[in-house]
């Protein structure tokens, strides 16, 4: 995209999230053609939407497409596409494949329950089956919606609609085809979208907290006045921009290592902006009557989707302590 | 020459010529021996026309992006050629200085810093004006076609090592502030001045107190005009905040991997070192679509303050877990590795002071880019 593509792209994205949200999204972001710009533009697509996604507060099942988008598996622009996620807290495949069926564990962000739109549902699944091969390979399944138990999660945000996917012993339509891209560059994709939506609630708490600090006077004047004020929500820009940086950055070279610094930085630095802000909002933001707290869940499943930012940060830690060597610098 | 073609030419040269450009003593080195080795990396890295990329043809320069002093000062950095505190003056002082000296000024002036002929030092800072340099008390006296200088600096980085000096003077009454500021370019072996160096907690005398005692300084000698020195003083300081601290970050990437070398088995917490990376690589990112915002032009201001702080807390936290990993180098070792990894933890204190406190890169933070009003 072109600089004014990209405007007119970004201007009718973050209209449609501010306006809609769940399947009645999933229909606009179909009309403004962003499947089509997945596929040919990934970086801005996932960019514009997640961030203006996690402004809004809003939700789509466009995850589901970009995991698709990862794992390199055909998608219809037309029709939703459903992939299964893993459970929070975790990254492998949400699927084991045994001479008993389909074992799945996971977590979908399109709408399987009470629909018929999605007629199909790819799981990655291990490969456990050893009449097939000697070992476990990663493989991809298709499985009918019908074969799966769907339950809507409630949890800490029961706005965001994700679904919980169960199934012991499902039967897999045709036979299990080998991953056309990897898991983890699935997994990579899915951590900058994850990202980006994560950075988009943290300038969204930010703005709440300033425009409270701005309006709310004690002791006569605005407490936007306290320096005790002001260095938290400036604290809380420096997290923002932090996080936007690692993941701008994490574009430039795209590898899993750089989506997983991402992610861990953009979790990170959303709790960052979940305190100073929770602290500046005080007793107000501590109530359903304002809408902070909703970007306070949103944030917390985010971070725990795909591994946790303490998860990420250790599992890095690890990876370095034992290698003794650094991923490659972000070249200027 | 495009930047990739400038990195593989100029990464040639620094493997070609190594054993030239490496430091001829072991260690961190006196200071001495540390501005010795800057100006010989400048004088190779000038004559091979490297330095000269990214600077206007108007100061010795060859054209070309400030991307390529970006990576000159990194690869630099990165290969352990120059202490890169001293060594980024020049990104500093260079740019304001272009903007506002005489053009003739520039063109005799600048070649001589970038080719390391010549060190410069930036005499803001005073005793009585330090957050608060508005306050600013070092008079400048009008004198026939020139100033009198009379007062004092602290915190004056290499005053000892330099023949220039970049001064803010008062030239108006102490009640104008910020208006009655003007910019000298100094010769600093003008009768009447004085340097004290002073001794850091991290064992060097890299800056000094300068006194003034009646030194005459020519009008042909003034950046900008009377009473503009306010304004210069705000060009530059985003400048402290631009292509030094992407050669800062490349600097802790390299002890990151230093530490990582050097660690005994079972010294390094996973988690601290994977959010003491995650840190230092975000800070890079930042610190690039900056050297990004300022090679296309962009004018920088207050969202390098971001930069700023963000060095701050990569550099406290690196040499924090430096601290717990490397126990005995940082408190009790007497060899050379040791006296750096400890000089380098005690320097890493003063990361959230200089150039602006992180208080006071906080309020810019609130004041100019969270327009959050009055404080009180």
């Amino acid at each position: 995209m072109d600089h004014d593509e990209r405007e007119l792209f970004e201007r009718s994205i973050r209209a449609a999230t501010s306006t809609a949200s769940g399947a009645e999204l999933d229909e606009q972001l179909v009309e403004l053609g962003w499947p089509e710009a997945l596929s040919t533009d990934a970086a801005t697509a996932i960019a514009v939407l997640f961030e203006a996604q996690g402004k809004a507060g809003s939700t789509s099942s466009a995850l589901d497409r970009v995991v698709a988008h990862g794992l390199g598996l055909p998608v219809d622009p037309g029709r939703p596409a459903s992939v299964v996620l893993p459970p929070v807290g975790t990254w492998e495949p949400p699927g084991q494949l045994g001479a008993d069926g389909l074992r799945v564990r996971g977590l979908a962000t399109a709408p399987l329950a009470g629909s018929t739109q999605v007629e199909a549902v790819e799981v990655v699944a291990t490969d456990h089956d050893s009449t097939r091969q000697v070992g476990v390979r990663t493989v991809v399944v298709t499985v009918s919606p019908s074969e799966l138990d769907v339950r809507p999660i409630e949890g800490v945000d029961p706005g965001m609609g994700l679904l919980e996917v169960r199934a012991d012993g499902a039967r897999p339509i045709g036979p299990p085809r080998a991953v056309p891209a990897s898991w983890s560059g699935g997994v990579a994709i899915l951590r900058l979208a994850l990202a980006h939506e994560l950075v988009g609630a943290s300038r969204t708490m930010l703005r709440l907290a300033r425009e409270h600090a701005v309006d709310r006077v004690q002791f006569g004047v605005p407490i936007a006045s306290f320096q005790a004020v002001r260095h938290r929500l400036a604290e809380t820009l420096v997290a923002v921009e932090t996080a936007a940086a690692g993941v701008d950055g994490a574009w430039l070279d795209l590898t899993p290592t750089s989506a997983l610094v991402a992610k861990a930085v953009a979790g990170r630095e959303a709790r960052v902006a979940m305190k100073h802000c929770q602290q500046v909002l005080a007793g107000i933001g501590f109530t359903t009557e304002h809408d902070l707290h909703l970007y306070v869940r949103r944030a917390l499943l985010l971070d725990a989707l795909l591994g946790t930012s303490k998860q990420l940060t250790r599992l890095l830690g690890a990876e370095l302590v034992a290698t003794r060597r650094l991923p490659p610098l972000l070249p200027l | 020459v495009d930047l990739q073609e400038f990195r593989t030419e100029l990464d040639r040269f620094l493997d070609a010529r190594a054993d030239e450009l490496a430091p001829p003593f072991e260690g961190r080195g006196t200071l001495d021996d540390q501005m010795d080795q800057i100006a010989k990396v400048r004088r190779l890295t000038f004559d091979a026309g490297f330095a000269r990329r990214g600077w206007p043809d108007s100061v010795g320069g060859l054209g070309g992006t400030s991307l390529m002093r970006a990576y000159l000062a990194e690869a630099v950095t990165y290969r352990h050629l120059v202490e890169p505190g001293l060594y980024s003056m020049p990104e500093v002082l260079g740019p304001t200085f272009i903007t506002f000296a005489r053009p003739e000024l520039t063109a005799e002036m600048v070649p001589k810093l970038l080719r390391g002929d010549e060190v410069w030092c930036q005499g803001f800072s005073e005793p009585d004006a330090g957050s608060n340099l508005g306050s600013l008390t070092c008079r400048a006296e009008r004198d026939g076609d020139g100033w009198r200088v009379t007062g004092q600096k602290v915190w004056t980085s290499l005053a000892q090592h330099s023949q220039r000096c970049v001064l803010l003077t008062r030239t108006g009454s102490v009640e104008s502030a910020h208006r009655g500021i003007t910019a000298l370019f100094v010769d600093m072996d003008s009768p009447g001045i004085t340097v004290r160096p002073i001794w850091t907690v991290h064992g060097t005398d890299e800056f000094a107190e300068v006194f003034f005692d009646g030194t005459f300084v020519p009008d042909s000698r003034m950046l900008g005009a009377e009473g503009q020195g306010w304004t210069i003083a705000m060009d530059l300081l985003p400048y402290e905040r631009s292509t030094a601290l992407w050669q800062r970050a490349a600097h802790l990437h390299r002890r990151l991997q230093d530490l990582l070398d050097q660690a005994p088995l079972g010294a390094l917490d996973p988690t601290a070192v994977g959010d003491v990376a995650l840190t230092v690589a975000a800070f890079r990112a930042r610190s690039r679509s900056t050297q990004h915002r300022m090679a296309a032009g962009e004018p920088l201001g207050a969202e390098t303050s971001i930069d700023k702080v963000l060095l701050a807390t990569s550099e406290q936290a690196l040499y924090d877990v430096v601290a717990d990993a490397l126990v005995t180098e940082v408190t009790t070792g007497d060899d050379l590795d040791s006296d750096r990894w400890r000089s380098e933890f005690l320097y890493s204190r003063a990361a959230s002071i200089y150039g602006g406190s992180a208080e006071i890169q906080r309020n810019i933070i609130a004041n100019r880019l969270l327009d959050l009003g009055r404080d009180r």
